[in-house]
């Protein structure tokens, strides 16, 4: 809902050209996150986000993706841990409830469509290259990827916490979006007021 | 010395495992109580970490000395009331029951919780349930518990080794000792 009406807003600002958006099928999408504990693998997902998709091959000057993400809503499968990763060492979502991510670039490279994008987690910024799998659904379309962070980028667990030996530095973001067919193209109307 | 245990005297592999073991107990219960009061950060994760790592040497060990056990031959006992004699049979059965069930539960309370699981940052192990939280703290009321009985257990045990041997002046303690010590 939120996404469609981004969506005709930015219609309605004449922001949007070729690219088409895409409203995410928020039940059928997962944004996660893949960290190592004491050696063992555990699965971060963030079950409240926001997702915009604007995509098209051959416009890419005119595609961006965006999402912002409730920190709040991060569950690992265990309460003790969920409890823990919001405290001021890690992801401190008193102060810094939700993380974004903007494309500010994107390109064709041999391999696939990359998005140099700014992700912003716990008030710091950096610029990442996010690289994506995009497939044309009968549909709409799917979005998958895998990037791998290291999280004392973004301050999550500095100090006595950068021990790797409790919790390794490489946390892998596993995106999975399923989109509807896109919102049409046709001008929009002016916005109400 | 032969390894195994003669009509006389317990054999060096039983009193190794009996007082390797009480070491590693020794040590494990006050971490135990000491840990969970820590405030949570790396070094609270570093003694549970420890503590888990112990407490599955404890299970292997329980297993080896178990298996071990169940080849040897008994000691026959001083002269003692049959009643006597039945206790320290009991103790010890239970005393093997805890070794084995006390680690479990801490096993299943971790699991239940959905820590991580490693013995000195060498071997990962699998949980043995989903976390849930009303098995979590279930596991965690037996793991205490558990640990409860044991030192009463323990602490009867070895008041009845030092009574044989500071009171009754027989074989019973030096048959368990390290050293040569048997019975007549
Ligand atoms: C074999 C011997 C073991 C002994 C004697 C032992 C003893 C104890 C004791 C005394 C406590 C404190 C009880 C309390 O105040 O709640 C404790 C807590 C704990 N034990 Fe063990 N333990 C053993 C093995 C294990 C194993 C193998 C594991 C895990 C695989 C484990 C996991 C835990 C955990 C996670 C706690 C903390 C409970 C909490 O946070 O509330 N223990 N243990
Ligand atoms: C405080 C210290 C302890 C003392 C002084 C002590 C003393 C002894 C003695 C003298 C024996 C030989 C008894 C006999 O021949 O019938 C014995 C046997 C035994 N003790 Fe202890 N003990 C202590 C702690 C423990 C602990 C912590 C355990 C726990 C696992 C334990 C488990 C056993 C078992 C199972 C036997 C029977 C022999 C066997 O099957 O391995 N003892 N102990």
């Amino acid at each position: 809902m939120r996404t469609l009406f981004t969506a005709a807003l930015l219609l309605a600002a004449g922001t949007a050209a070729a690219a088409p958006t895409y409203p995410v099928l928020a039940t059928q999408s997962s944004l996660s996150f893949v960290a190592t504990q004491q050696g063992e693998k555990f699965t971060g997902v963030i079950r409240d986000f926001d997702a915009r998709v604007s995509y098209a091959p051959e416009d890419l000057a005119h595609s961006g993706l965006e999402a912002t993400m409730r920190l709040k809503s991060i569950d690992t499968k265990s309460p003790d841990r969920d409890q823990a990763i919001g405290t001021a060492d890690w992801f401190d979502v008193a102060r810094y409830p939700t993380a974004t991510f903007r494309t500010v670039a994107m390109r064709m490279t041999p391999t696939g469509p990359v998005a140099d994008a700014d992700l912003t987690i716990k008030g710091r910024t950096k610029r990442i290259a996010f690289p994506f799998a995009w497939k044309a659904t009968a549909g709409g379309a799917t979005l998958d990827a895998r990037v791998a962070l290291d999280r004392l980028d973004f301050g999550l667990g500095g100090g006595e916490w950068a021990d790797e030996s409790m919790v390794a530095h490489r946390v892998e973001v596993v995106v999975h979006l399923t989109l509807a067919a896109p919102v049409a193209a046709a001008p929009a109307k002016p916005a109400a007021h | 010395m032969a390894l195994r245990s003669t009509a006389t005297a317990w054999g060096p592999v039983t009193r190794a495992f009996h007082w390797g073991m009480l070491v590693l107990f020794a040590g494990i219960v006050p971490v135990g109580y000491y840990m969970t009061d820590l405030p949570l950060g790396p070094q609270k994760l570093k003694v549970y970490a420890l503590h888990k790592s112990v407490g599955l040497t404890l299970l292997a060990l329980a297993v080896l000395r178990l298996a071990w056990r169940l080849g040897e031959r008994r000691p026959a006992l001083p002269p003692m009331p049959a009643w006597q004699a039945r206790a320290a049979g009991a103790a010890h059965v239970l005393l093997y029951v805890l070794a084995f069930a006390i680690p479990l539960s801490g096993w299943l309370f971790n699991s239940a919780a959905g820590f991580p699981l490693q013995w000195f940052h060498l071997v990962n192990l699998p949980a043995l349930t989903g976390p849930d939280p009303a098995l979590k703290a279930a596991a965690r009321e037996l793991h205490e518990s558990l640990v409860a009985v044991f030192l009463v257990v323990v602490g009867l045990h070895a008041a009845a080794a030092l009574k044989h041997h500071f009171v009754d002046h027989d074989t019973t303690l030096r048959s368990m000792l390290p050293g040569r010590g048997g019975r007549p």
